[in-house]
């Protein structure tokens, strides 16, 4: 006997779609998303595109554009405007009939599968795709907190905080000392704090500051691209940023916003020109206080599908998941969000799925036309999403080779947010 | 008419909206099958062109850097991404990607996209 799963399969694949839609008898299913970021956004995109109207999708995420935190370095760096990485959601509705709650979700009633949203409304779901990205531990560095990050910005969540930073950044002057507090593992973006450093030397450079110098205090013994990004920095930026590990600092001890003072175990910064503070992280409260993640902060999920192993009507993705071997970065949550897309759109309209694969690039701007990139593909194992092939750039590649690699970061972006918003 | 053309207008004649409709389909679709079969399975295709579409553009649009892979001929998208995955053709993220994918799901990519048409570029 043929079944009714492998007749509405063979439909399928005969008109070359996805969508095999078996529509409830009380209505359609209903897939509320959290969140309307890298990864929110791509999963509701593909929940709604692949089911062609079968399920019902609501966005909930309170701001009308989304600023990216990827390319924000090059913002800051003056190779993009503010506008260039700013996007509408309007097409999310337009095209793919999502709707968009623009109202913070407060609480997950999980016993009876319904979000709570600031004005104390309610909306009941099918799945839910919480996508929070992360959330910042004001108390990581003793000194900082929620009320210095106006003097002291952290611009890890993209918007005025990067805007911000660049003001500072265009009012150092030649001969002023600027300090990064790298975060500790893990945290959003591995390379992104060593492109923004980058980015920073580069504005100086360019506008004859080059006496004024950067000096990164990092918790970790190591970091993302080190190599290719101590290279750069020398060949670019000869004596104006240095890398001091917890080793040689032993320890941030304490920062003070109203003397601009950093004190670490070995020594103090004081009157810094810019002191940004890039705090531990975790996932978004959202997440963690529907009891969704772990000891570590983050939560975890099935490596085949970025189900909760916690909730089987949640899906996490993102920064907010504990990925394996992922990095936190835009590509993996994008990546993450189709996967949790297909999965999902199977279980409520018992339509084709396939199994899940992930990829992951991140590009680093280190000065103009010189560009690296880190990636690899990842696999489901039964413990975690496995590595299963990896890259890097090389420390010896010629001047035209960084620059076709400068070309591809570009085109990439053009790419991920037009399949993010459009 | 390309297969797959063909094959969704024979869908659509038919009409999907009866089980009996799709159990009599089910039925045929040996018979047939064997003449007019897909080379790539353009909805496996559709699913796999997920991780391609975080860089290519879905509209068919080239941006720098990033070429337009949409409404090639098949037998073209095929032999590329064939040299990409033997490690002949240099972009270590395309070899990357290429390295896992099996003949049969290459040929799926091949046929979904070549069946996409290019989209004007959306402001
Ligand atoms: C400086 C910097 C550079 C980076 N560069 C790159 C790069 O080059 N390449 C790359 O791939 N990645 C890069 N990243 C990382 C990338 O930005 C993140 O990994 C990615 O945005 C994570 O996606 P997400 O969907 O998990 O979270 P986000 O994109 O942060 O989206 C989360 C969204 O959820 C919303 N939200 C949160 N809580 C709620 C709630 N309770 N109710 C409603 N909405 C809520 C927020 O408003 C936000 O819009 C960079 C990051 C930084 C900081």
């Amino acid at each position: 006997m043929i079944n009714r799963r492998q007749i509405l399969a063979g439909a399928a694949a005969l008109t070359g779609t996805l969508a095999a839609p078996m529509v409830r008898a009380q209505g359609k299913p209903r897939v509320v998303v959290v969140g309307g970021g890298a990864g929110g956004a791509t999963a509701a995109k593909y929940i709604a595109k692949d089911s062609q109207g079968a399920i019902k999708v609501t966005l909930v995420e309170p701001k009308d554009t989304f600023t990216t935190c990827f390319h924000s370095n090059l913002y800051l760096g003056g190779f993009k405007s503010f506008d260039e990485i700013t996007h509408r959601y309007d097409k999310l509705a337009s095209a793919y009939g999502i709707r968009h709650v623009r109202q913070w979700a407060t609480a997950v009633d999980r016993s009876k599968r319904e979000i709570v949203l600031a004005d104390g409304s309610r909306l009941g779901y099918d799945r839910l795709v919480l996508a929070p990205g992360i959330d910042l531990k004001y108390d990581s560095v003793p000194g900082w907190g929620k009320d210095a990050e106006e003097v002291m910005p952290h611009a890890w969540l993209a918007g005025p905080q990067t805007q911000l930073l660049r003001r500072q950044l265009d009012a150092v002057k030649d001969g002023g000392v600027i300090v990064m507090i790298a975060p500790p593992n893990p945290f959003r973006c591995p390379p992104g704090p060593y492109e923004r450093v980058s980015m920073m030397a580069h504005q100086l450079k360019a506008s004859g500051r080059t006496r004024a110098k950067i000096f990164v205090l990092d918790p970790k013994e190591s970091f993302s691209k080190q190599g290719l990004f101590q290279q750069g920095w020398e060949r670019h930026y000869p004596g104006m940023v240095e890398w001091i590990g917890p080793k040689v600092h032993d320890g941030i001890k304490s920062v003070d916003p109203k003397t601009m003072t950093v004190t670490t175990g070995f020594e103090t910064y004081r009157d810094c020109a810019l002191v940004n503070v890039i705090p531990a992280q975790s996932a978004g409260r959202i997440a963690r206080d529907a009891g969704l993640a772990n000891a570590s902060g983050y939560c975890p999920i099935d490596p085949e599908s970025m189900k909760s192993t916690l909730d089987p009507a949640i899906f996490i993705i993102g920064d907010a998941s504990i990925a394996g071997d992922m990095p936190k970065s835009g590509f993996s949550a994008n990546s993450q969000a189709k996967v949790a897309a297909m999965a999902i759109r199977g279980e409520l309209t018992n339509s084709r799925t396939f199994p899940a694969r992930y990829a992951n690039t991140c590009w680093s701007l280190i000065a103009p036309d010189d560009t690296v990139k880190v990636g690899g593909r990842y696999e489901p194992k039964p413990d975690k999403i496995t590595a299963a092939e990896t890259f890097i750039s090389k420390t010896d590649e010629t001047a035209e080779y960084r620059r076709q690699v400068q070309q591809e970061n570009i085109g990439w972006y053009a790419g991920i947010v037009a399949d993010m918003f459009t | 008419m390309s297969e797959r053309r063909f094959l969704s207008r024979h869908a659509r004649a038919i009409g999907l909206s009866g089980i009996a409709a799709l159990l009599a389909l089910a039925s045929m679709a040996p018979a047939w099958g064997e003449k007019h079969r897909p080379r790539g399975d353009a909805a496996f295709g559709e699913y796999l062109s997920s991780l391609c579409v975080t860089c290519h553009q879905a509209s068919g649009q080239a941006t720098a850097g990033i070429p337009p892979i949409v409404a090639w001929p098949e037998d073209q998208f095929i032999a590329v991404m064939h040299s990409y995955r033997d490690k002949q053709r240099e972009n270590i993220v395309m070899q990357n990607i290429a390295a896992p994918l099996s003949d049969e799901e290459i040929a799926a990519l091949a046929a979904y996209f070549g069946g996409l048409a290019i989209r004007p570029k959306i402001q």
